[in-house]
C-alpha cells in the first residue's frame, strides 16, 4: 500500500460517477481496469487521472471480459481493485464475476444502469439489471448489491462496498443508474482518518507454515472465522492454487457432489450468515403506515415527493428504502406485511424487485408496482396514483402544479 | 533408525523433504518434485500427450533461472485458462491461477500491473489463447506488458473431445470436421509478431532442450514474449489425422509416439525466419508436411513500467497544482435566509459553455452558498455541436426530484433552445436571452418577463467570445438573485482556465452590472419588470 497522498477532502460539487471514483480511492482502491461505456465512462476518466496521483494503476482493457479479469488478477496481487460499466458491459462481466465469486476475490463492480435490453438507451436511466445483478452469472451464489440515491451516497457506498468485499471476500456490486451517476451535487469528503476502512485479513510471508495454509478454510482461524478465510497474495510464498472449478479448502479441483456441496454452501452461507450485518435499509414513518413504498436508487429518491403529497391527502404512507438490494431484507418486509394494507414498489423497469416484495409479503399485503421502461425517472403523479390505489382511494390523473410541488418540498 | 528401515514418509523427512499432506502423497522423489504439487498427481493428461514435456521444460527453465539467475520462485505466478493445458496451473507448486476460458491473459495483466515484482507466465492451449481469448492475446502483445505467454498448440479442442479449432490445419480432420477443415488456421507467431510481441518462438515438444532454452530466454525477456509449443494430442487429433497413424494404426498408446516421429521428419529449425514465413505447411489431405521452428524474433522494446513511472511523476505535479487551487478556495459566511425550490434551465448549442455555466451555478449554490443544488445536463451526441441543455435545482431543503418540474428562470443562447425550452418556463418566470443570437418570435409569451443582453458581442469585445456564458451568468445572478454574487464569482474562478480568469471575471461583472441596471430600470424586452 502506498503512502496516503493525493487524497481529496472537503466539500466538492461532484458528478455521481466522480464521487464513486473518489470513494474508491479513499477506500484504498489502487487498481482500475475498464472499458468505455456510457454512462459509466466518467468513473474511468476520473480514475485515469486520479489513480496515478495516488500511486495506483489505471488501465483500459480491450473489453469488459478482460476488465473484470484484470481486476481479479490485481486483487490476487493484494491490491484493492474496481471496475465500472453499464448494461452491455455488465452482461460481459457476468462470466468473470462468477470467477470472482468462485475464487472469493474482493473487488467492486459499479453498474451505472441505463435502459436495455441490448444497446438500449445508452444515455438514459434504467433500473433493469437488478435481477441480473442477483442471478446474472451462472450457478448458485449470494451477492451483495448496494443502491445509492445521490452522488454523496455513491461516494459513501463505494467505501462501504470495498469494506464489505474485503470483509467477506466477495465481489460487491454498486447498482446505481444513469440519473445518479450523471447528477452533480455537493459531496462532503471527510478526512481519511475519519473513514472506516476494512482490509482483507491477509496472510503474509512467514505468518504461517505454507504447507498448513488453506486458502478456503472453513471455521475459526487466527485470521478469520466461519466461512470467511484469510487471503494471501501472489508472491507471498504460499504457492497457492485457485481455480474456477469446484474445489476443496486448498483450492484444488475436486469433481464430486460432496465437494460441490461444501463449496456452494460456503459461498452462500458466508453471506447468509452475515445478513444482519450486511443488510441496510432506511425507514421512515413505518410505525403507523397503511401503505409502504419500497424502493431503491433514484426511484426511492423521487418517491419522497409523492409520499409527501399522499400524506397530505391523509394516506398513512411509510417509506422503506433498500440501500442493499441484495441480500434482500426478507425479514423487514415479512414483518411489515403482517400489519400494512399494501406495498408500492416504484422502479424503472417492468417489475423486478417487486417479485422479492411479493415473495416476502406472502399474500399478507397487496403489492403494487409503479413501473416504467427506462429513459426517464418516474413521474411523481404516477407514483402518487399507485399509492392512492394501494390505499383504496380514487386515482386522479392530474399533474401536480409547480405550487403544489414547492409546498411539498418545504 | 537406519534409513532403509524407515517408513517412506519418515525417509522423505530425513532427506529434508516434507510433503504437504502425506496421506495423498503418491510420487517418489524426483528432481522436479519441489515445483510439482505431488499430491495432485497423477495428472489428467493422456498417455502420449505433449503436455508432460511442455510442463517439464517449463519447470526445467525455472529451476535453471533459480540456480543461475537467482530467481525467487515465490515471485513466479502461473495463470492458465480452460482446457488440457489449462490444468498446468494445478500441477505446478507456484502461485497458480486457473481462470475462465480464454481469460488467462487479462488476469495475468492485472496481477503483473498490480505487482510488477511478480514474474507472470500464462500457460494455456491454442483454443484458449487463439480462439476464445484471441482478442486478449493480440492486445497483450500490442501492450507489451512484461508477461510470458506459452501456448501449447495441439491443433484441436482436446478436452472436449477433439473439435476443430483456430489452429486446425486446412483440410485436417477433427470430430466436427469429418470431411476436412474448410477454414484456414492462424499462424500464431505471425499473429503475435504483427500484434507487437517483441519475442516470438516456436518448438515442437520433440525439441525439448531447445524449448527449455527458449523458455529461459522468454522468461527473462523485457516485454511481452510468446512461445508456441507444438504438442501431440494423442487421443483426439492424432486419431483422425495421418500423423498419428504410422506403425500403430489402432493402438491408442503409441499415437503420441508416432506424432513425435512425424515431428522429427517434418520439423525444420530456422532461427530468425520472418514470422510470416514461419509456417506449418500441410498437403491436400491436411497432413502436416513442414513445421518451421526456432526463435523468430527477439527485439526488446521498452516495457510499460518506465512509461507508467514517468507518468506518475507528471500526475503528482498535476495533483499538487490542483491541491493548491483547492486549498486557496475561500470560505463564505453561511446564508441564513431560506431559499425555496428554484429551478433554472440553460439552453444553447454545443461549444457555448452551457453545461459549464449550469455547473458554475450549481457549484456556487452548493459549495459557496451552502444550499442544496442538483445539476443535470443533456448528454451525448446532442451536447457535441447540437443542442445543449443544463438544468439546476437549488433549494434550502433536500432535493428529492432532480429534474425540473417548471423552471422559474432561464438562460437561452440559441434559437433551437428558445423553441425547446421557453414553453416550459413558469408563468411569471424570468427569461434571459443572448439578444444577439436569439430573436423573439412574434407570438412570444407575454406571461413571462424577458430580458436580453448581447452577451456574445460583449464577450467578443472583451477579446474572447467563449466568455459569453459568463456574461449571462453575471446577468442571471443580478436578475434572479438566488445565488450570491461572491459565490458565483468564486465558482467562475474555480471553473475557468487560469489564463482566462481576468477576462471571465470582467465578463461576469459586466453582465452583473447590466443586470442590476436593467432590473432597476424596469425595462424588460417583454413582460412586467
Amino acid at each position: 500500500m502506498s503512502e496516503p497522498r493525493g487524497l481529496l477532502t472537503g466539500e466538492h460539487f461532484l458528478m455521481g460517477d466522480y464521487a464513486a471514483a473518489e470513494g474508491a480511492i479513499l477506500a484504498g482502491c489502487r487498481f482500475f481496469a475498464g472499458y468505455p461505456i456510457t454512462p459509466a465512462t466518467e468513473i474511468a476518466e476520473r480514475m485515469s487521472v486520479r489513480l496515478p496521483q495516488v500511486g495506483g494503476i489505471y488501465i483500459q482493457m480491450e473489453d469488459e471480459l478482460a476488465s473484470m479479469n484484470a481486476v481479479l488478477g490485481a486483487s490476487w496481487a493484494g491490491v484493492k481493485a474496481m471496475t465500472a460499466t453499464s448494461g452491455p458491459g455488465f452482461s460481459l462481466m457476468m462470466e468473470n464475476l462468477g470467477l470472482g465469486i468462485m475464487l472469493e476475490t474482493p473487488c467492486v463492480l459499479v453498474n451505472v444502469q441505463r435502459g436495455g435490453p441490448s444497446t438500449g438507451l445508452p444515455t438514459l436511466v434504467g433500473q433493469q439489471d437488478m435481477m441480473q445483478a442477483r442471478w446474472g452469472s451462472h450457478g448458485d451464489y449470494e451477492i451483495i448489491a448496494l443502491c445509492p440515491i445521490s452522488p454523496q451516497e455513491l461516494f459513501d457506498l463505494t467505501i462501504r462496498a470495498f469494506n464489505l468485499s474485503e470483509k467477506y471476500r466477495v465481489p460487491v456490486l454498486i447498482m446505481t443508474d444513469a440519473e445518479v451517476g450523471h447528477m452533480t451535487e455537493k459531496v462532503v469528503i471527510p478526512p481519511p482518518e475519519e473513514i472506516e476502512i476494512v482490509h482483507r485479513p491477509q496472510v503474509r510471508r512467514g505468518d504461517v507454515e505454507p504447507d498448513h495454509f488453506r486458502i478456503f478454510r472453513n471455521g475459526r482461524t487466527a485470521f478469520g472465522n466461519g466461512y470467511i478465510s484469510p487471503m494471501t497474495a501472489a508472491g507471498e510464498g504460499y504457492r497457492i492454487h485457485v481455480t474456477g472449478l469446484t474445489h476443496d479448502e486448498r483450492g484444488y479441483p475436486v469433481m464430486n457432489a460432496r465437494a460441490h456441496e461444501w463449496n456452494i454452501r460456503r459461498l452462500v452461507n458466508k453471506i447468509r450468515a452475515h445478513r444482519d450485518e450486511i443488510i441496510q435499509v432506511e425507514g421512515k414513518d413505518l410505525e403507523d403506515a397503511e401503505v409502504v413504498v419500497v424502493s431503491y436508487g433514484i426511484s426511492a429518491r423521487t418517491s419522497l415527493w409523492p409520499i409527501e403529497l399522499a400524506r397530505r391527502e391523509g394516506i398513512r404512507v411509510g417509506y422503506l428504502r433498500l440501500i442493499t438490494a441484495w441480500p434482500f431484507p426478507d425479514e423487514q418486509i415479512r414483518q411489515l406485511a403482517k400489519r400494512v394494507r399494501a406495498f408500492v414498489v416504484p422502479e424503472i423497469n417492468m417489475g423486478q424487485m417487486i417479485r422479492e416484495v411479493e415473495r416476502c409479503a406472502c399474500g399478507h399485503a397487496l403489492v403494487l408496482g409503479a413501473n416504467r421502461a427506462g429513459g426517464d425517472i418516474l413521474e411523481p403523479e404516477h407514483v402518487l396514483n399507485v399509492i392512492r390505489q394501494a390505499a383504496g382511494r380514487e386515482v386522479q390523473w392530474e399533474r401536480p402544479t409547480g405550487a403544489a410541488f414547492e409546498s411539498a418540498e418545504e | 533408525m537406519p534409513e532403509e528401515e524407515m517408513h517412506r514418509s519418515e525417509r522423505l523427512k530425513h532427506l529434508g523433504y516434507e510433503p504437504p499432506d502425506e496421506s495423498d502423497w503418491v510420487t517418489g522423489l524426483h528432481p522436479m518434485d519441489e515445483l510439482l504439487r505431488g499430491e495432485r498427481l497423477p495428472h489428467i493428461w493422456c498417455q502420449g500427450c505433449g503436455l508432460g514435456t511442455a510442463l517439464t521444460t517449463f519447470i526445467g527453465a525455472l529451476q535453471w533461472l533459480e540456480k543461475n539467475r537467482g530467481w525467487d520462485l515465490d515471485k513466479v505466478a502461473v495463470v492458465s485458462g480452460i482446457g488440457c493445458t489449462g490444468r498446468i496451473a494445478g500441477y505446478v507448486r507456484l502461485d497458480s491461477f486457473h481462470t475462465t476460458h480464454g481469460r488467462a491473459i487479462p488476469f495475468a495483466t492485472g496481477l503483473k500491473l498490480a505487482n510488477p515484482e511478480l514474474k507472470v507466465v500464462v500457460l494455456s492451449g491454442d483454443g484458449d489463447i487463439a480462439g476464445i481469448g484471441g482478442n486478449h492475446f493480440i492486445h497483450a502483445a500490442r501492450r507489451n506488458l512484461e508477461i510470458t505467454v506459452v501456448c501449447v498448440n495441439n491443433f484441436n479442442y482436446g478436452m472436449t473431445g477433439g473439435q476443430v479449432g483456430p489452429t486446425t490445419p486446412h483440410e485436417a480432420r477433427a470430430v466436427t470436421t469429418q470431411y476436412g477443415n474448410f477454414e484456414y488456421p492462424f499462424n500464431l507467431p505471425y499473429l503475435a509478431a504483427a500484434s507487437g510481441a517483441s519475442f516470438v518462438a516456436r518448438w515442437t515438444v520433440l525439441h525439448a532442450r531447445q524449448l527449455e532454452w527458449t523458455l529461459r530466454e522468454a522468461l527473462t525477456h523485457p516485454g511481452f514474449s510468446f512461445v508456441e509449443v507444438i504438442a501431440p494430442c494423442s487421443t483426439a487429433y492424432a486419431r483422425w489425422n495421418p500423423e498419428g497413424r504410422g506403425l500403430d494404426p489402432e493402438g491408442l498408446g503409441r499415437r503420441g509416439l508416432e506424432v513425435m516421429k512425424h515431428y522429427q521428419r517434418v520439423g525444420r529449425t530456422m532461427h530468425g525466419t520472418h514470422p510470416k514465413d514461419a509456417e506449418i505447411r500441410v498437403n491436400e489431405k491436411g497432413e502436416i508436411v513442414e513445421i518451421i521452428e526456432g526463435k523468430f524474433l527477439d527485439d526488446p522494446k521498452p516495457d510499460l513500467k518506465a512509461a507508467i513511472d514517468r507518468q506518475a511523476a507528471l500526475a503528482e505535479k498535476w495533483w499538487l497544482a490542483e491541491k493548491k487551487a483547492l486549498d486557496s478556495r475561500p470560505r463564505f459566511p453561511k446564508r441564513t435566509d431560506r431559499v425555496p425550490r428554484t429551478e433554472v434551465q440553460l439552453g444553447g448549442f454545443g461549444g457555448q459553455g452551457i453545461i459549464s455555466a449550469g455547473r458554475i451555478i450549481g457549484q456556487a449554490a452548493a459549495i459557496y452558498d451552502g444550499l442544496e443544488a442538483c445539476f443535470t445536463q443533456s448528454y451525448g451526441p446532442e451536447a457535441r455541436g447540437g443542442a445543449a441543455g443544463a438544468q439546476v435545482v437549488i433549494s434550502s431543503d433536500p432535493i428529492h426530484h432532480p429534474h425540473l418540474i417548471q423552471p422559474t428562470s432561464m438562460i437561452i443562447m440559441s434559437k433551437e433552445a428558445y423553441s425547446k425550452y421557453v414553453p416550459t418556463l413558469a408563468p411569471g418566470g424570468t427569461l434571459l436571452i443572448d439578444s444577439g443570437l436569439v430573436k423573439l418570435r412574434e407570438d412570444h409569451r407575454q406571461d413571462i418577463v424577458t430580458y436580453g443582453l448581447p452577451a456574445t458581442q460583449i464577450a467578443e469585445e472583451l477579446g474572447n467570445n467563449r466568455a459569453a456564458n459568463t456574461v449571462l451568468l453575471g446577468f442571471w445572478t443580478a436578475m434572479v438573485g438566488v445565488v450570491r454574487r461572491e459565490a458565483m464569482r468564486q465558482s467562475v474562478t474555480d471553473s475557468v482556465p487560469p489564463k482566462t480568469l481576468d477576462l471571465n471575471l470582467k465578463a461576469f461583472d459586466i453582465g452583473y452590472e447590466e443586470g442590476l441596471r436593467q432590473r432597476a430600470g424596469g425595462h424588460p424586452l417583454v413582460g412586467e419588470g
